[in-house]
């Protein structure tokens, strides 16, 4: 019996006659209609199958619910009207921003469009920064594959880019005796087929690690695991590729495109219409819309959000490294490795995430009950976890496929487009290894049309703003002496100078937002959540740009933070 | 080449109690430092532009500007030297001897310093702190810092606003910004009594026709980019919120006055013992913590109602900051059982001729005809009876104790008993 008779029976007796499948140009298709989401996702993760089909498309409307659209920018101009790049790159996430910097290599012309206001505004400022060993990942999937070539990458990206990257190891543990047998057994495994791992009897890890657990068995150490900033190293690529001649325009969305005979021709946004010869799909949670825009659309996205709780620095010297416990995070049922704990390159303590299915692909909210679960699963690796210890907690979302696999290649029937698409978990890892490869794929699509040759001009290094903190006492008052503003803190909890606000100000990639500045510098970070530097940053940005106080927004524009003069400002 | 500077008593704060101690260090004879991190000296009182600061000191009712003036004035008649935009960023201790790294625009400088006086004051509670959830979009506002908009900047945070926590920043706010042309749909409690002194509940909210909702609390924000509505909900006793009592009410700003937090990192940094109640440093009378040389006052020490006793605080602080000991203390504990929220100071020296010892406590409950009972070993060393007592309105007491009362190891206890007031 063929396999979409055998599912359709599956589908049969799970939905009643609510859902089919059926083949289309190699794609496996789901239709019918379903009031849970839940469902939606259930019968997409139960019809896949990744060695009959090229992909799965889960078509199966949902009727519980109103997907709400995606959120689009106010601004409309002509800014990008008639522009002919060479490759156009949709999404300014962690994938698209390293692109534009491998793609600057070669001689073409590139231009990023994001249609928010900063890059690494959704997913890939909104995870736990960890830089993934591949505990749980198979061979034979395509992101293990990037995720090892990634991880090596990561020492010589992150010099060259200037951010700070800790090899800090991570420990997955295991509670009981018999799991703890059953990991002397993995580690035989991991040293097969990778990644490098030590075991540690409880003796050992307790001395290691001796606030966790005392009930911790065993633990496997993972030395390759590592932490960055991943909103950092975001903007970082994207500074890079920008000094290296990339157009970058934000506040910019994609919003139709024209093909002919399996050419994408023009691509019309917000800001004009643009008429790229390769496009680069890394849009993220929405890469399934613009793989349908470009015709070329063989797999579906089911977004899934994770929510993580940031503690104090004091919280952070309670261990070294990343710390999960085996039955917490780690499992395959709930499709995250999440760190568990998370010690961050920052020292703080990160707590989570979660994984939740939802149809709302942007809907950053945080709810109470989700971070008390989190924390309820992860005392089991340190009992003395407190929510009081927490300053903020933020939520993401996932660009999950019904295969829970990248999706790297060029375009199936379309033929001058790229996808980097379904990247979630362990998308930072991976997005060094991803970037090179589209960008070679994009350059032997351009090939075909001119030749492409390697830039002379590329320079892979970025200097980041200075960060006077790390300074010795000497350099450190030389440098005030040069530059006054880097001996003035404005903020007290992450010790950050005016210097490093204004200069975060002023780099090649622009930032005139409080968050902006709090992403670059870290004012608002700590404890007090920028209730003193605030206002104190919001001053220095006016004085920077020679915006109105009342025009600065907190993070995106629509989200002022003053309304006028008082007095004058009508109540509502 | 990094300065090196010498005090005999360095202060870190240049608020109330700061301003306070280094006038007072240096009345006694001492080399003064005071270190502000701020452009300007005065703390949190510069954007305090309401009246009823200094009536136990003055007896006057001014304003937080006036009455940081008062003792700003005294500062060039005194030799105290000021140095203001400067941040300590490290603190280390070398043979009983403080030694603070300050990062200012001039560059670094090290201060040695033998007696070292903590006046760092306090931060609010944020919204993460106490779980608002939903969007994080723009428009949430701790109390203090729409306040330093309005007051500060002269600008306005919001046209219209739900207050969550009665706090008196909170009430004060509401008054501030309704003056100021917003609209306080209400102020949200979720205790069952308001947390704020009865007089600003009076001023700030009846007077103005804003409305006080006490077991309530916000459950979750609204919004995109800016915030387009809150959601509310009653609790129950635990405090939790009670399902099917959700309302939506339409704003732009949710502004928090849930409360403060002493700010002791420094403190802790050099292993100054924190009292886990109060949240500041355990100290002995002369607010001295429980590493010699290191004083600690005003909202850094505990969080006070009234900005004289901040300042009387500092005073102490900077008195005996001047004088250290010449003979080691012998340090006996003050406790308080679960009718006081905490007592300070949480230690008395016996070795010291001074038998005046003042005391601030907060009591737990709401209280008719209390009676504070203080004993030692099962005695009774004195009480006092109050007409009434609430947790918001903390108590100062002054009591002679010589140093034969105080002799041996055993605690001194704190109790109150009295008809709760529901």
């Amino acid at each position: 019996m063929s396999y979409i008779k055998k599912l359709n029976r599956k589908l049969q007796e799970r939905f009643h006659g609510s859902v089919q499948a059926f083949e289309r140009d190699g794609c496996l298709v789901l239709q019918g209609a379903l009031e849970q989401w839940d469902d939606v996702v259930s019968a997409g993760l139960l019809a896949v199958n990744r060695r009959c089909y090229d992909g799965l498309v889960n078509d199966i409307i949902f009727t519980g619910g109103v997907i709400p659209p995606m959120r689009l920018p106010a601004l409309q101009d002509q800014a990008l009207d008639g522009v002919e790049p060479d490759v156009l790159i949709i999404g300014g996430g962690i994938v698209g921003c390293a692109i534009a910097r491998e793609c600057a290599r070669y001689e073409m012309s590139v231009l990023l469009v994001e249609k928010e206001h900063d890059v690494a505004m959704q997913s890939s400022g909104r995870n736990d920064g960890m830089v993934h060993p591949g505990v749980d990942l198979i061979p034979g999937q395509i992101k293990r594959r990037y995720n090892m070539r990634g991880n090596r990458m990561y020492d010589q990206i992150c010099s060259e880019l200037d951010v700070p990257f800790c090899r800090s190891g991570q420990y997955l543990c295991f509670q009981s005796k018999g799991l703890a047998f059953a990991a002397y057994f993995a580690q035989v495994y991991y040293k097969l087929f990778g990644p490098r791992c030590r075991y540690l009897g409880h003796t050992k890890f307790i001395k290691r690690e001796p606030n966790m657990n005392q009930k911790i068995q065993a633990a496997l150490f993972f030395p390759d695991a590592g932490v960055v900033s991943p909103y950092g190293l975001t903007i970082a690529y994207a500074e890079n590729a920008v000094d290296n001649g990339v157009r970058l325009s934000l506040d910019t969305a994609v919003l139709d495109m024209k093909l002919d005979a399996h050419r994408i021709v023009s691509v019309s946004t917000n800001r004009g219409t643009i008429y790229p010869k390769i496009v680069i799909n890394a849009a993220g949670v929405f890469s399934e819309e613009i793989a349908r825009m470009a015709n070329d659309r063989f797999f579906s996205i089911h977004p899934r959000k994770g929510t993580n709780t940031i503690l104090d620095h004091k919280a952070a010297k309670r261990m070294t490294a990343i710390v999960s416990s085996f039955g917490t995070s780690s499992t395959k049922k709930k499709h995250t490795k999440g760190g568990g704990l998370v010690k961050t390159i920052d020292d703080n303590t990160l707590v989570g995430p979660d994984a939740v299915e939802t149809y709302r692909k942007e809907d950053f909210s945080t709810a109470a009950q989700n971070i008390a679960d989190v924390f309820e699963k992860q005392r089991m690796t340190d009992p003395a976890l407190s929510l009081r210890d927490a300053i903020t907690y933020f939520s993401g979302i996932r660009a999950a496929t019904y295969e829970e696999d990248f999706v790297i290649r060029k375009g199936r029937r379309t033929e001058n487009i790229v996808h980097a698409a379904g990247i979630q978990s362990p998308g930072i890892t991976a997005a060094p290894a991803i970037a090179v490869d589209v960008s070679r794929m994009a350059a032997e699509l351009l090939a075909k049309t001119r030749e492409v040759r390697k830039n002379p001009e590329f320079n892979p290094i970025r200097k980041a703003i200075l960060r006077p903190n790390e300074l010795s006492d000497q350099e450190r008052d030389q440098l005030i002496h040069e530059q006054a503003d880097y001996g003035e803190i404005i903020c007290r909890c992450e010790q950050v100078s005016r210097g490093e606000v204004k200069a975060a100000l002023h780099r090649s990639v622009p930032c005139d937002t409080l968050d902006g500045v709090k992403r670059r510098v870290r004012p608002g970070m700590g404890r007090c959540q920028g209730g003193f530097c605030g206002p104190l940053v919001l001053q220095i940005i006016a004085e920077e740009t020679g915006m109105p106080l009342e025009q600065i927004d907190k993070n995106a524009p629509g989200g002022e933070l003053l309304f006028g003069t008082i007095k004058e400002v009508q109540s509502e | 080449m990094i300065e090196t500077l010498t005090f005999d008593v360095t202060v870190v704060g240049a608020g109330p109690a700061g301003l306070a101690a280094a006038l007072e260090a240096d009345a006694q004879g001492a080399k003064t430092l005071l270190i502000e991190r701020e452009a300007r000296l005065g703390g949190i009182l510069k954007q305090c532009i309401h009246d009823g600061f200094g009536l136990v000191r003055f007896g006057e009712k001014l304003s937080g500007p006036e009455y940081a003036e008062r003792f700003m004035e005294q500062l060039p008649k005194s030799k105290v030297t000021v140095f203001t935009l400067s941040f300590v960023s490290k603190i280390e201790r070398e043979d009983g001897v403080n030694i603070l790294t300050l990062v200012t625009r001039d560059g670094i400088r090290l201060i040695r310093t033998r007696s070292l006086v903590l006046a760092t004051g306090c931060r609010e509670r944020t919204s993460r702190q106490i779980g608002v959830h939903g969007r994080h979009c723009a428009g949430v506002f701790t109390a203090g810092t729409a306040q330093y908009y309005t007051n500060i900047l002269g600008k306005l945070p919001t046209k219209r606003c739900v207050i969550l926590g009665s706090g008196d920043i909170g009430l004060i706010m509401a008054r501030r910004l309704t003056l100021e042309g917003a609209k306080v749909v209400g102020v949200f409690e979720a205790k069952p009594t308001p947390s704020g002194l009865t007089r600003n509940i009076s001023q700030c909210l009846w007077d103005f026709d804003i409305p006080l909702h006490t077991s309530k609390t916000v459950t979750r924000v609204f919004g995109e980019a800016r915030m387009s509505a809150v959601e509310i909900a009653s609790v129950d006793d635990c405090m939790c919120p009670v399902a099917g009592t959700e309302e939506i009410i339409p704003c732009d700003a949710l502004i928090l006055s849930v409360g403060l937090i002493p700010e002791n990192e420094l403190a802790e940094s050099i292993g100054v013992p924190i009292d886990p109640k109060t949240k500041g440093a355990l100290v002995d009378e002369r607010n001295e913590t429980l590493v010699s040389g290191v004083f600690a006052c005003g909202n850094a020490l505990h969080v006070n109602d009234l900005v004289d006793y901040v300042s009387e605080s500092g005073e102490t602080a900077g008195k005996h900051a001047a004088h250290p000991l010449p003979i080691q203390r012998n340090l006996v504990p003050v406790e308080c059982d679960a009718s006081l929220l905490y007592v300070v100071p949480q230690r008395l020296n016996q070795n010291t001729e001074d038998t005046e010892r003042v005391f601030f406590f907060r009591s737990s409950a709401d209280l008719d005809n209390a009676t504070l009972t203080v004993t030692r070993n099962g005695q009774t060393l004195f009480s006092k009876k109050y007409a009434h007592l609430r947790p918001p309105e903390m108590e100062r007491l002054s009591v002679h104790l010589k140093s034969d009362q105080l002799a041996g190891a055993e605690p001194v206890c704190f109790h109150l008993e009295g008809s709760r007031n529901e």
